[in-house]
């Protein structure tokens, strides 16, 4: 219909250019309609009082508006309009059709056929005979990249991944010196370069098919909508952990077809469940987010499989579950405690700490005026001459507590040294109330000011012996620092019921950016507990009393909330404290490739950005692979290493990253381990419904168009209007189309009519 | 007067004697939040254990009338005083002045984790006060006891002992174990006699001839439960000031004390 009104084809129009072949000024056609326009708006408007008062309303201005477009027609067809579009000029293109040949292909969801062989009968329904008698056809497969085929019948849905863009890019690349006209791309749209979670087509392959104008056409094959089935979309949980520590995992999943009903959710190592949650499934398409806890375990590499366990009745059971890799360290963190009067709180944070292998508590204690006693020290002569004052010293802790102990205590250099122990060394400071802490120890008039969560409050009558009740707030509810159980209502609960506080002491007002996560109710003033925030490259925190050791005394005996809260707490000060050597990498787990960047950043033992540091990588892999990876220093930024390497087979791989000082006699610097893993075959069980958006996505952005399967018979037809290849720019005059002469004639047949019904002929 | 009007009167009277008296146990006269030593707010207490006497372990020494039923406060309140005065001078500790007694029969003593106890051969619980005592060390409280000699007073300490923990052993502390190098290194101890040196010169009683230094456990190798056996340090603090007390039995029972004190609050 569209071409018996119009004459040419829809792409005539929506990739043609619209011209005036006249060569009368094309500034006077829009002066002329509108002057007629206006011309005869004024005669309407002059006959308008002498009319029928039926006239005098919308009718007048109706059949002016008919006038007016009648005679803007006839000015444009004086004007001879036209489209001009680029075709392919015939049998000396060649079209590229690509057919996705993964794994996913093989789901049977269209009309009980394979998506393979869906798409296969298109072709061979005509569509590739339409394509051969107007351009040469290049048969591809696509999986990894793009292969070239001799027919169709090599086509075979195993392979183990759809990388679409990057295929394009690969096609684009490899026929750079062929003429190909477009594209046809016969797919689900399932990509899986951008991982499991990711879903777009890379930036670069996008380029270069506009550089060459290439067209894709996209035709979409199975299923937009899932009827049945749980998919697990994305796990993010931490890459390193220390020894048991308590961890959380957050799994985002979808579900089709189950909406409310109950899931359970695990995380294994091995053959061992660490964790398993019950959740209640939500609306159909709607992304959903749990956490999971579990405990770390044991010192080692792990690969953590995170799952949904299968519902009965689900379409695809292979897209429950992920796996994650975790590097459990027993490296002990080293925490200086300075406390300036002996108290029973810091008793009770030694013994939690005692029952932390991961940690080193170091503690020097004033004990009386000119006695310091030092306890889990490494050596007679550590901390021997009091708080350090040089930052090889001071930043060998992870994190430093600083007890009942008056700011002045410290020298100027000390407090610069705290300083920049927070800022550029990344370590965490924790600060407790007491009768010499916070304001009523100076410190709100010190330096170190700025180094505090809160702004404090004026004066240094702040510190009571009286009780206080805690309470989490909202934020607190989310912290893993204050998870005493998993249930965040519960444990919100056995917060309200934790026996109360010896003391407390008003820390002041939050700073912005600081995150109070619990808070006291002191008789009827309710006042910050817990404040925690970032400083620098590391954290500060105040814990404003001196009164949590009644938590250990008056509850039952074996209740762990003391000890837990502690051990998170100051687990929470150090975890991210980096060493001398930090390694990374942007992914742990590698999709059907193997490329890796490793990045690690050297320090001395000042903490400063070593350049000459010979840096290696020795990585573990697979079947006991071993390679030496040395990795070069970066131009721009001081300190960091770089290497890109290859991980050739699936499986876990653990590289250690070490860095030697240069010269005659290298010193170890440091070190540090990672752990990632490559996956092949995974990631095409998921995203198995057809991504159509994607598919639309690539036409629309290449020039090209979205197909249904049922409705391609005029693609070998439209596919030729494309600037690709070798074409001609044809010239399609307009004034010819019936649809001119409809206009012309229907609008004063039109006009005439409305004036008979009207009664004003 | 008729009757009805002495009932209204001496039910008016009955009211405000009612309201009087509700108001003086609620109002507040200033009086409980002064300076006086017994309502300052501290740290640390020195608090003693006052505990119910077993009045078969008089055994032989005879009666002991009232002092047998106060046990508990053998040099009690002198002691307790002068040493808190010493431990204000020679530490940073934030201590009350002035003791605190504290029993077994509630739950307050979990407010207070060090306590010391003398005369404990005389010591007798329930099941209940043991438990309390038993949880009380194995959450972190530190008991110390002294003031109790001979092999006699021994059994019936550890009669009352085995009751609260019954299979922790008792271990004889060796001279350089961390409890005596906490404030002060004491390294050569001697046996510190009570007050009944200066009429008698010796320096045990009963037949307890050496002094024990000993102590009791938890699992992870901490000292619980310090015990000065055969010796008198309550006595020593308490007749620390007396010319005829040797200057030095008063120092090492300071010493120790404040070693115990710190060990306690450290461990």
């Amino acid at each position: 219909m569209f071409q018996f009104l119009f004459k040419y084809s829809s792409p005539v129009f929506t990739k043609g250019r619209f011209v005036l072949l006249s060569t009368w000024p094309k500034w006077l056609l829009p002066v002329l309609i509108l002057g007629f326009s206006v011309g005869l708006a004024t005669l309407v408007r002059r006959r308008l009082r002498d009319a029928s008062p039926k006239m005098q309303t919308w009718r007048a201005w109706a059949i002016w508006g008919m006038q007016s477009a009648c005679v803007a027609l006839i000015l444009l067809l004086l004007w001879q309009p036209a489209m001009t579009v680029s075709a392919l000029s015939s049998q000396q293109n060649i079209v590229a059709v690509v057919v996705d040949d993964s794994r996913s292909m093989a789901v049977a969801d269209s009309d009980g056929k394979t998506r393979e062989a869906a798409a296969t009968a298109a072709l061979q329904d005509g569509i590739l005979s339409g394509l051969q008698k107007r351009f040469q056809v290049r048969l591809y497969r696509l999986g990894n990249g793009v292969t070239q085929l001799d027919r169709l019948d090599q086509l075979l849905p195993v392979q183990t991944a759809t990388h679409i863009g990057d295929g394009l890019k690969q096609l684009a690349a490899e026929t750079a010196d062929l003429p190909i006209g477009a594209i046809v791309l016969l797919s689900d749209g399932g990509e899986n370069t951008a991982g499991m979670s990711g879903s777009g087509i890379g930036i670069d392959a996008l380029q270069s098919l506009r550089n060459r104008r290439l067209p894709v056409h996209t035709v979409g094959f199975g299923k937009v909508n899932r009827a049945h089935d749980v998919e697990l979309e994305d796990v993010s949980v931490v890459s390193s952990a220390i020894l048991n520590a308590r961890l959380t995992a957050t799994l985002s999943f979808k579900q089709d077809g189950f909406a409310g009903q109950k899931a359970t959710l695990t995380v294994r190592d091995g053959d061992k469940r660490l964790a398993a949650r019950e959740v209640m499934l939500a609306p159909n398409g709607v992304l959903q987010t749990e956490q999971l806890f579990f405990s770390a375990g044991t010192a080692g590499a792990k690969s953590l499989r995170f799952e949904i366990e299968p519902l009965a009745g689900e379409e695809n059971p292979d897209n429950n579950a992920m796996t994650q890799p975790l590097l459990v360290t027993d490296t002990k963190r080293r925490i200086l405690y300075i406390e300036g009067e002996p108290r029973w709180e810091f008793k009770f944070i030694r013994r939690a700490e005692e029952d932390d292998p991961t940690v080193q508590f170091v503690t020097m204690l004033r004990t009386s005026e000119n006695k310091v006693y030092r306890q889990g020290i490494s050596d007679p002569s550590e901390l021997a001459d009091g708080f350090p004052v040089r930052p090889e010293n001071l930043f060998d802790y992870a994190g430093i507590i600083i007890g009942s102990v008056d700011a002045d205590y410290f020298t100027p250099l000390q407090q610069e040294l705290l300083r920049e122990y927070v800022d550029r060394r990344g370590g965490g400071v924790l600060f407790l109330g007491g009768r010499s802490s916070l304001s009523d120890g100076g410190w709100g008039a010190s330096s170190m000011n700025d180094l505090l969560p809160t702004f404090l409050p004026p004066g240094r009558n702040n510190f009571h012996r009286n009780s206080a009740t805690v309470e989490l707030t909202a934020a607190g509810v989310d912290s893993p620092i204050t998870r005493l159980l998993d249930d965040p209502a519960k444990n919100a609960d056995r917060w309200k019921k934790l026996t109360y506080l010896a003391d407390y002491e008003d820390a002041g007002s939050p700073k912005p950016g600081a995150s109070v996560l619990v808070q006291m109710n002191a008789g009827h003033r309710r006042l910050p507990l817990l404040i925690t925030q970032n400083y620098g490259h590391g954290r500060t925190a105040i814990m404003a009393t001196g009164g949590t050791w009644r938590w250990q005394m008056s509850e039952a005996l074996g209740d762990p909330s003391h000890d837990l809260f502690w051990q998170q707490l100051l687990r929470w000060l150090v975890a991210d404290s980096p060493g001398p050597v930090t390694a990374s990498i942007p992914q742990r787990v590698l999709m059907d490739e193997g490329h890796v960047q490793f990045s690690v950043q050297v320090h001395d033992r000042q903490f400063q950005p070593t350049s000459d540091a010979h840096v290696t990588a020795n990585i573990v892999g697979p079947e006991g692979t071993n390679t030496l990876v040395d990795l070069t220093p970066s131009r721009d930024t001081p300190g960091l290493y770089q290497a890109v390497w290859t991980a050739e087979k699936p499986g876990a791989y653990l590289a250690e990253v070490t860095a030697a000082s240069a010269g005659a006699q290298p010193e170890e610097l440091g070190s540090d381990v990672l752990t990632f893993q490559r996956e092949d075959g995974i990631a095409e069980n998921f995203h198995v419904e057809q991504n159509r958006t994607l598919l639309e996505q690539l036409s629309s952005q290449t020039g090209g168009r979205y197909w249904e399967p049922s409705d391609l018979k005029n693609l070998p037809r439209d596919i030729a209007y494309s600037e690709a290849g070798i074409s001609v720019r044809t010239t399609n005059e307009l004034w010819n189309m019936p649809v001119v002469f409809v206009l012309l004639l229907g609008l004063p047949i039109a006009e005439w009519l409305l004036r008979r019904k009207w009664g004003v002929v | 007067m008729k009757l009805w009007q002495i009932a209204l009167v001496s039910a008016v009277i009955a009211a405000c004697c009612v309201g009087l008296r509700g108001y003086q146990r609620v109002a507040d006269f200033g009086f409980g939040n002064d300076d006086s030593p017994t309502n300052v707010k501290a740290e640390f207490y020195w608090s003693r254990l006052a505990y119910n006497v077993n009045m078969q372990a008089f055994g032989s020494y005879g009666h002991y009338g009232y002092w047998g039923r106060f046990a508990w406060s053998r040099d009690y309140p002198k002691a307790d005083r002068q040493f808190l005065i010493a431990m204000h001078r020679l530490t940073r500790i934030d201590g009350r002045p002035t003791e605190q007694v504290v029993t077994l029969d509630n739950d307050e003593i979990f407010n207070y984790p060090w306590i010391y106890a003398v005369q404990v051969h005389l010591w007798s619980f329930t099941d209940e006060e043991a438990k309390r005592l038993r949880e009380y060390l194995l959450k972190g409280g530190f008991l110390m006891v002294d003031d109790f000699h001979g092999t006699e007073d021994w059994e019936n300490f550890m009669n009352g002992m085995r009751q609260v923990l019954p299979d922790r052993p008792v271990e004889d502390l060796a001279s350089g174990d961390e409890i005596f190098d906490t404030l002060y290194d004491v390294d050569d101890k001697m046996q510190i006699p009570g007050e009944q040196w200066i009429r008698t010169g010796r320096t045990y009683e009963k037949d307890g001839y050496q002094p024990k230094w000993r102590a009791i456990r938890d699992d992870k190798g901490r000292i619980i439960v310090a015990i000065c056996h055969n010796m008198h340090l309550g006595d020593a603090w308490e007749w620390a000031d007396d010319p005829n007390y040797p200057e030095p039995f008063a120092s090492m029972a300071f010493r120790v004390g404040l070693d115990y004190i710190i060990y306690g609050m450290t461990h």
